[in-house]
């Protein structure tokens, strides 16, 4: 069966998920996997559909941007490339948090690091919070690291970049958050 | 995928209020080792020792590093020397006691516990040569740790065991003298001793334990302190069945950090895990003190009326929650209150708001005792023994682990300071009635039998 994409970005509101979610329906596709998140008042929604009629993407892309591009959302659909699930890799899941002054470069810095080591980001948030010295910048990364990584190599490397930004860094297994926090 | 509340309390915990690892003991089984030869007994127990510990800090901080969790200290605890050594005469245990520092130091381990005899019910000859040994073999070590287990639930109290050991510790000061008797600060006599405990003094590996075994023990008092805080902060009118329910979660959290690096740890040293120890144990730093939890809870300080019931409630809160953090649960497993390893403690007793008196009180709801309490130099062996035997009753009548580790401090008196270093701190010398007047009853000598163990009143 054929597999879309179509993401949907733009203002957030109510009831955006449910239009989106009742025209599928109404063009007979199943909603496999859905993922939405919000920064500040962006809405950004990913959804992956299998379609139950061959060749009818356009008409389910007109479908929903009629009912959605009026109130300024962006809407795009595409063919589904590779196999459905991902290929299970055996890696280990890490957490770097950073803190510090904001300044431009910060993001771009630290994934740098991580892409020359092939570290893959399967989360991150970012974001500026105030205290009582001025805007601290936080970023909290969930990144798996592969078996051949050389792990202190790259622990060097990312505490040396955090240095020259500026940040206060840790890296962290992922585990020892979740054995915190939960039962 | 982790919140970012879960993410930044965490880092909290580590980055401002002291969560560590505080030790990760290895058990080792020195039975196998047993000779009638010393050069053959102490070659066996080096290639023992040094097949199984050889990694054991490198290994701890690697795990440390991968989880950002700092392990402090890399101890060893060995089967009870009186026992694996029984044959041979003081002069060969204090070789021992030699070989071992040597050892530790060789390996970078930063204690090794195990100098050790219990002899609750009685004595061997090794038992006699290892605590004649004491002296002279914590005098010229740094990093041995000796414990003497005088009295049990089961056994009662060997009262000449505690007559022994106040001259021993009198002794042991005399000639560490010139470092205000630090060589008692290595050195604890116990009633209860536990077989699993990874704390110094008090670690050795008992008779029943495996071949070797991974025990960890945790810390926490600042974090402790820190969720108090701001759960007050957060919303005054907290009771404190709300306030020891802070404390039990707060307790949980830090169980589970030193379950999973102790697991870890064992894993990589392919030896089984053992337990982990609950004790809240602090250090002398500011915000790593279990005196300051006092103060969070209303009290001016340590040893005010209402001291007791807050150590009592501080105990029991962290065991429950330490016990459903952890698969095992073992060793001590409750508040240390050593005087001088806690910056407030120390403050306490330096003020007169805490006495030795009150101290003793504390310590029946508590799980060690009268712990690194530094006494005047001139205080008898007789006054030392008494004192001994009252902190053991407390553990006999109630079940439980107690123990004295006192340092009379050579040529200093009540209200002077004396300094040990680094973990072991500084305190100033606590005031003892000292009028001889506990020399007739300890003279008496013998053994105070069992108690009952019904009728609890």
């Amino acid at each position: 069966m054929k597999k879309v994409v179509v993401f949907v970005l733009g203002p957030d509101r109510p009831g955006i998920i449910a239009t989106i979610s009742r025209i599928l329906f109404e063009q007979g596709c199943n909603l496999e996997d859905v993922s939405q998140t919000i920064l500040q008042r962006e809405f950004m929604g990913i959804f992956i559909v299998s379609m139950k009629i061959e060749g009818n993407e356009d008409e389910v892309l007109s479908a929903i941007q009629a009912e959605l591009e009026p109130s300024g959302l962006f809407v795009h659909l595409k063919p589904m490339e590779g196999s459905a699930i991902g290929e299970q890799t055996i890696s280990e899941s890490f957490i770097i948090t950073t803190v510090g002054p904001d300044r431009l470069g910060l993001v771009a810095g630290i994934t740098d690091v991580l892409a020359h080591y092939e570290v893959n980001i399967t989360n991150l948030k970012a974001v500026a919070r105030g205290n009582r010295d001025g805007q601290n910048y936080v970023m909290i990364y969930e990144i798996d690291i592969q078996p051949a990584t050389d792990y202190h190599a790259f622990r060097t490397a990312l505490l040396g970049r955090a240095q020259e930004l500026g940040l206060d860094i840790n890296l962290q297994h992922r585990e020892i958050f979740e054995q915190i926090h939960r039962v | 995928m982790l919140t970012e509340r879960e993410i930044i309390s965490t880092l909290e915990m580590l980055r401002n209020e002291n969560l560590d690892v505080r030790t990760v003991t290895l058990g080792i089984s020195l039975f196998d080792c047993a000779s009638h030869d010393i050069e053959r007994f102490i070659s066996n127990v080096r290639a023992k020792i040094t097949r199984l510990a050889g990694t054991l800090v490198d290994i701890c901080n690697e795990v440390g590093l991968k989880y950002g969790i700092p392990v402090v200290n890399k101890r060893i605890s060995i089967s009870p020397i009186a026992v694996v050594a029984c044959g041979f005469a003081a002069e060969e245990m204090y070789k021992i006691a030699i070989a071992l520092d040597d050892m530790a130091h060789s390996l970078r381990i930063d204690f090794i516990g195990g100098f050790s005899a219990l002899v609750e019910k009685g004595f061997t000859k090794g038992d006699y040569a290892l605590i004649e040994a004491i002296p002279e073999a914590l005098a010229k070590t740094d990093r041995v740790c000796s414990s003497i287990n005088v009295a049990s639930t089961h056994a009662g109290i060997n009262m000449d065991a505690v007559a022994l050991m106040g001259r021993t510790i009198r002794r042991t000061a005399e000639i560490t003298a010139d470092r205000d008797g630090i060589g008692c600060a290595k050195l604890v006599v116990f009633a209860n001793i536990p077989q699993d405990v990874p704390f110094m003094a008090g670690a050795y590996l008992g008779v029943g334990e495996p071949d070797a075994v991974i025990n960890v023990g945790v810390s926490g008092p600042g974090v402790v302190k820190r969720a108090i805080d701001r759960a007050r902060a957060a919303d005054p009118s907290l009771d404190l069945g709300k306030l020891s329910e802070t404390i039990k979660r707060t307790a949980f959290k830090v169980t589970r950090v030193g379950e999973l690096i102790g697991r870890q740890v064992a894993v990589k040293l392919d030896v089984p895990f053992g337990v982990v120890d609950l004790s809240l144990a602090p250090t002398p730093n500011v915000g790593d003190s279990v005196g300051e939890i006092f103060q969070s809870l209303g009290l001016k300080s340590i040893g005010n009326p209402g001291s007791t019931a807050i150590l009592a409630m501080l105990n029991d809160a962290v065991k429950k929650g330490g016990i459903f953090a952890s698969s095992y649960v073992g060793g001590l497993s409750g508040a240390f209150i050593p005087v001088s390893e806690d910056l407030n403690i120390a403050e306490a007793a330096r003020n007169g708001k805490l006495t030795i008196e009150k101290l003793e009180a504390m310590t029946s709801v508590c799980s060690v005792g009268l712990d690194m309490v530094a006494i005047p130099g001139d205080t008898s062996a007789e006054t030392i023994s008494g004192i001994i035997a009252d902190e053991m009753a407390i553990g006999v009548i109630n079940s439980k682990a107690t123990a004295a580790r006192l340092i009379p401090v050579p040529g200093k008196k009540a209200g002077e300071r004396a300094s040990f270093g680094g973990l072991l701190g500084e305190a100033t010398i606590i005031d003892i009635h000292d009028d001889g007047g506990s020399a007739g009853f300890i003279k008496l000598g013998g053994r105070i039998p069992a108690p009952v163990q019904s009728f609890k009143n």
